[in-house]
């Protein structure tokens, strides 16, 4: 076991590395820097004069090439200096750290409602394989599963922020919150709820469809085996049979698909979060791309790749834990 | 399909199981819609005739907008720009031509009387869908309608280019490391697996940013570079699986070499497994180039693009019909996309074929 991780563990330094300078040197070559980026789109007489955009490349280390760069950011990460944001002026792990908080409000809200409520879907479906209502819900959950999102989005900005606009169903349409900080508790969680309804919706269908699709054909999988057929001829009601002896049996796969959703959950998701202007890290890391802010692209290149090879060995091992047949060795 | 007396081999046996879903073949159906429309689309809607005689000569100047190149020289010449109808007449008498069937243009707004009677199109947020404009026009005034359907050939392009290049890169990595194993397996697969740990949407944001002129070639390149690992996983799978089958060994006592074992004997058993996860990356990089259209990350202006004028919806939500056509649409091909993709694998693979009825 320590082999192994220790072997995942150094495999998993080795990728970072690789991905870490991939990024990086895709970054500093992308056309602009973050001094000319900004100023120069918003107004071109307030670019800096030469002197000093090469003082300021200095400060910052852009004077030097880009391999120099990586492996000054190398070092520091390893001593535990994520950088200071360029065009916030803030450091990144203190940017990233504010993000994570709006993130996981609603990537956590819609991971819980779409197992809450894929898992009693896949079971009916499994329960009612082959009839009329199964086979129409799964053809809807299916035809969900196909909607994209950002379409999704725009509809449902257009229902509840433009058709339903004065009427006691509006729902905002950008944005976390729009009271001053020093309004009371109450109001402000609820006027976050309000403003969460939209983006956790349409983070939700598509969980709860594919979720749902998994659970019922890691279902029909388990229905097949001999275990079953014993369990109905020594008299198991269907129920039983459905929970005690098929459910129990997908969970192995369920709890892999948990683990693998973990980068996604503090990640984000760049296109929901752009839609609805929501302050999260899909967001930062857009907005970063466009202000060429090389410390937080970095930054945020780093947290995402350490979650999903951590994702990746938590899947793996749950599935040891709960599958006494794998060994990790 | 396979209409002589033998047995249907593999894929006469697998057409025939997806016939017997009519969902699967309704999105063929609707695939197969798109791909006329596309081809037919200067004859659905544009302001170039089909075809036009002028100055005694037969002309398709439509084909213009398929590539500007294949627009006869003669209109540039004789200063049509681009108004068709009244120079036809004026410099003519003697033109015929047939036009298209919806006079609209996907790149600009019609003009008043550009079409004797036809009003001008409306423009800013008054262009609500109307018998003139079917799906309405945008803020500059242009024809959602023929937007729509010269971007119909996009949306398949991208679909199947950049899954051509995934597939290609895909399955020959695979290949690689699931035949020889040992160290190229090692190599491959840590390849893989670092591609598949950077996160999509950055690596391509990334790269399009590194593009001084982004068109929507790099976009389908670069959806196919980064979009083969779920490819190269099954095909390397498959490859591991099969290449100690007695077939294979047969075709090494005989004495074919390994180039020839991987593409004749190998590739074509594999080829089943590795169509499916294909046929979905086909649906998700239609979806992929909307998104980007839709972030502002597509293709330059005037290529027609269905994201791009999702994009324009957003600063007006009030125009719902810039959502409600291109969304639906859009939606449709994944949707069909994915139901092809889905009826390919149950038809296909035996596990599953057993278990139905």
């Amino acid at each position: 076991m320590a082999t192994y991780l220790v072997r995942r563990a150094i495999f998993g330094v080795l990728t970072l590395v690789v991905i870490t300078c991939f990024v990086y040197g895709l970054a500093r070559n992308m056309p602009g820097t973050p001094l000319t980026v900004q100023l120069g789109e918003t107004d071109p007489s307030r670019k800096f004069n030469p002197e000093d955009l090469e003082r300021l490349k200095r400060i910052y280390g852009l004077d030097k090439p880009w391999p120099v760069g990586y492996a000054r950011w190398l070092a520091n990460v390893v001593r535990g200096d994520f950088g200071r944001s360029i065009s916030r002026k803030q450091p990144v792990a203190t940017l990233i750290a504010e993000r994570i908080g709006p993130t996981f409000l609603i990537s956590g809200t819609a991971l819980v409602v779409a197992w809450l409520a894929a898992i009693p879907l896949g079971l009916y479906a499994s329960a009612r394989s082959g009839r009329a209502d199964e086979r129409m819900s799964s053809l809807l959950l299916y035809v969900l599963y196909s909607f994209p999102t950002f379409v999704a989005a725009l509809f449902l900005q257009i229902i509840f922020a433009v058709w339903l606009r004065g009427t006691a169903w509006e729902l905002p349409l950008f944005g976390m919150s729009d009271l001053p900080p020093d309004a009371p508790l109450l109001t402000r969680i609820g006027d976050v709820a309000r403003h969460m309804i939209l983006p956790v919706t349409c983070q939700t269908y598509v969980g709860l469809a594919y979720d749902s699709r998994f659970i019922r054909a890691n279902m029909e999988e388990a229905m097949r085996q001999d275990y079953i057929r014993t369990a109905r001829a020594k008299g198991a009601g269907p129920w039983r049979v459905l929970f005690r002896h098929a459910f129990r049996n997908t969970l192995i796969p369920l709890v892999t698909l948990l683990g693998l959703s973990l980068p996604g959950l503090i990640g984000g998701s760049v296109i929901i979060e752009q839609i609805f202007t929501w302050p999260g890290m899909g967001r930062l890391f857009f907005e970063s791309i466009r202000e060429r802010d090389y410390p937080t692209i970095m930054g945020l290149t780093l947290m995402f790749s350490v979650l999903t090879l951590a994702g990746q060995l938590l899947a793996d091992l749950l599935y040891c834990a709960v599958d006494p047949r794998v060994s990790v060795e | 399909m396979n209409t002589e007396t033998r047995p249907a081999g593999f894929w006469g046996d697998a057409w025939r199981r997806f016939r017997g879903r009519p969902l699967a073949v309704a999105a063929l159906g609707f695939v197969a819609g798109l791909v006329l429309v596309a081809l037919l689309s200067p004859a659905i809607a544009g302001t170039k005739p089909v075809l036009c005689r002028y100055k005694g000569r037969i002309y398709a100047p439509c084909l213009g907008y398929f590539d500007r190149r294949l627009e006869p020289a003669i209109f540039t010449k004789d200063r049509f720009r681009g108004s068709y109808p009244r120079n036809l007449r004026e410099k003519d008498p003697e033109s015929w031509a047939i036009w298209p069937l919806v006079f609209q243009d996907p790149y600009r707004s019609v003009r008043a009387d550009e079409w004797p009677g036809q009003p001008a199109n409306p423009a800013r947020d008054e262009g609500r869908p109307s018998r003139r404009n079917l799906f309405g026009t945008d803020q500059a005034g242009i024809d959602v309608f023929a937007k729509m359907v010269h971007g119909t050939t996009i949306a398949l392009l991208v679909g199947f280019v950049s899954m051509g290049i995934a597939g290609t890169v895909g399955i020959v990595v695979g290949a690689l490391g699931g035949y020889f194993g040992g160290w190229i397996d090692m190599l491959t697969s840590r390849i893989t697996e670092v591609v598949m740990c950077i996160p999509t949407l950055v690596l391509i944001l990334a790269i399009i940013a590194l593009i001084e002129k982004p068109t929507i070639w790099h976009t389908m390149a670069i959806i196919g570079a980064t979009g083969w690992t779920g490819i190269a996983r099954l095909t390397r799978g498959e490859f591991l699986r099969l290449r100690g089958a007695e077939f294979v060994l047969a075709a090494r006592a005989t004495g074919a070499g390994p180039l020839r074992i991987m593409l004749r004997h190998i590739l074509p058993n594999a080829l089943a497994p590795v169509l499916v996860p294909i046929t979905f990356g086909i649906a998700s990089a239609v979806l992929l180039e909307s998104s980007l259209s839709f972030l502002g990350f597509g293709p330059p202006p005037p290529t027609a693009s269905w994201g791009s004028i999702l994009n324009d919806a957003r600063s007006n939500l009030a125009m719902w019909w810039l959502v409600v056509f291109p969304g639906i649409t859009i939606f449709l091909t994944v949707l069909a996309y994915n139901l092809i993709g889905e009826a390919l694998q149950e038809s296909t693979d035996p596990r599953l074929r057993e278990a139905r009825k």
